[in-house]
């Protein structure tokens, strides 16, 4: 009594699972599992997953209702480097503050002298 | 710089270099990333044999919960077992994942198994008949499984790195669950001392051949320098082999157990471990699908897998009714 496999795709979607381990903490992704709809999406991961940790929230997500980055648009962003947008990007500030604070020695150190 | 703007523009072959210099800078590869066929087959491989592996790991601990001798260790025997197939539902998933490109889901992992044409590890295949083994289980096919996971925690592969954090994080559970069991017998009677020994007679060849042959010359097959090159792991089977005796063989003789190999000993010249080698052919017949306990076991399986097709397919009408 072999019976049609192709029959168990239709009905059993890949969901994402997401928990939040304490007030405070942001909300996180974990894992994906296999579920016919979201009920048994959110029985299932408490089941399979939080048995032992702690989780006050845990979202369950049909994976087909995510857009997610194709591999481009990830390679895309990996080339964006705006340093004037980081606080990197502002590296040479010690020094030039050491220069006036040196100069500035110098010059209060004239002015002893003269007076 | 300008090829990863038009990646889709890219042919197989610098696609493929494109790849090798991700892993290399130590990137980790997801799902719908591009990726060598060769990668994608090593890691169906490994990973659907791993979480098979977890599940059917399960088994011959599972045969001891109705039989732990006290509250307290039926709890944490269950508990562990449950742990074993939430760790076989993580990576079946993350195995899954890979073959969906190839038209192939659970169904056929399971099909696979059932037909012995997917293996799981040889420990699996053995009996397990008293209450030492369910320790030695614990304590040491645990911790040589533990050694193996933790090497590959840093994985080219993001899917099955992440799925082994969590699966180290609850081994270390079961590492002193498998040290509390093992301690106790130790401590005990001259009966339960003779029975933690007899256990380990019958696991020690075993546990040696769990991370696998040294090369391909005692099998005649090995895929751990595509493993290496695929940076899905970063040692070999020997060293794994060399670190589990380093770590288990002082505590084994601490807790006044024979170690079932007179001639193993450390050469401190070479720094490593001489030991009489397991059986390869023996090694050979039981992850092909002839061990002590690899018919019953599967049978087990896949007549639960059968007999709860029914639900399954209750679940599934629930769905459609809920869309239609």
């Amino acid at each position: 009594m072999k019976k049609d496999h192709h029959e168990s795709d239709a009905f059993y979607e890949e969901f994402e699972v997401f928990s939040k381990k304490k007030d405070g903490s942001p909300i996180q992704h974990q894992f994906s599992l296999l579920a016919p709809n979201e009920e048994m999406a959110l029985i299932m991961a408490k089941e399979n997953f939080f048995r032992r940790e702690p989780a006050v929230d845990i979202w369950v997500v049909k994976r087909s209702n995510i857009r997610k980055l194709a591999q481009s648009e990830k390679e895309a962003l990996k080339k964006l480097d705006k340093p004037y947008r980081e606080t990197k990007g502002y590296a040479d500030l010690n020094r030039r503050w050491r220069a006036f604070k040196e100069k500035g020695k110098d010059e209060w150190l004239k002015g002893e002298k003269e007076a | 710089m300008i090829e990863q703007l038009t990646f889709d523009v890219l042919n197989d072959e610098q696609k493929y270099q494109h790849f090798m210099e991700r892993i290399n800078r130590g990137e980790k590869i997801e799902a719908d990333d591009w990726m060598p066929d060769d990668y994608r087959q090593a890691l169906i491989r490994l990973i659907s044999m791993h979480g098979i592996s977890e599940i059917m790991g399960a088994l011959p601990e599972k045969e001891w919960v109705p039989k732990a001798p006290t509250l307290n260790r039926k709890l944490a025997i269950m508990a562990k077992v449950q742990d074993e197939m939430g760790h076989g539902q993580l990576l079946l998933r993350v195995a899954e994942d890979l073959m969906k490109p190839l038209g192939k889901n659970r169904d056929n992992i399971m099909q696979d198994l059932f037909s012995k044409r997917l293996k799981f590890h040889n420990v699996f295949h053995m009996p397990s008949p008293t209450w030492g083994d369910a320790a030695v289980i614990a304590w040491l096919v645990d911790g040589a499984a533990i050694l193996s996971q933790t090497m590959m925690l840093d994985t080219s592969y993001g899917p099955y790195g992440r799925a082994l954090k969590r699966i180290c994080q609850e081994e270390s559970f079961h590492a002193k669950h498998g040290e509390s069991l093992v301690l106790s017998l130790a401590e005990g009677t001259d009966k339960q001392k003779q029975m933690l020994q007899e256990a380990v007679n019958r696991w020690w060849d075993a546990l040696l051949m769990f991370f696998g042959p040294k090369s391909k010359n005692e099998t005649g097959h090995s895929n751990v320098d595509k493993n290496i090159k695929y940076k899905l792991r970063t040692k070999t089977n020997e060293q794994l082999r060399q670190e589990f005796l380093t770590k288990y063989v002082p505590k084994m003789k601490l807790i006044g157990l024979d170690i079932p190999d007179k001639t193993i000993r450390f050469d401190e010249d070479k720094q490593e471990w001489i030991y009489k080698e397991p059986d390869w052919n023996e090694f050979k017949k039981i992850v092909s699908g002839n061990g002590p306990k690899t018919n019953e076991r599967l049978h087990l399986r896949q007549s639960s897998y059968e007999q709860n097709e029914w639900v399954r397919e209750a679940l599934g009408h629930i769905s459609s009714a809920a869309v239609g």
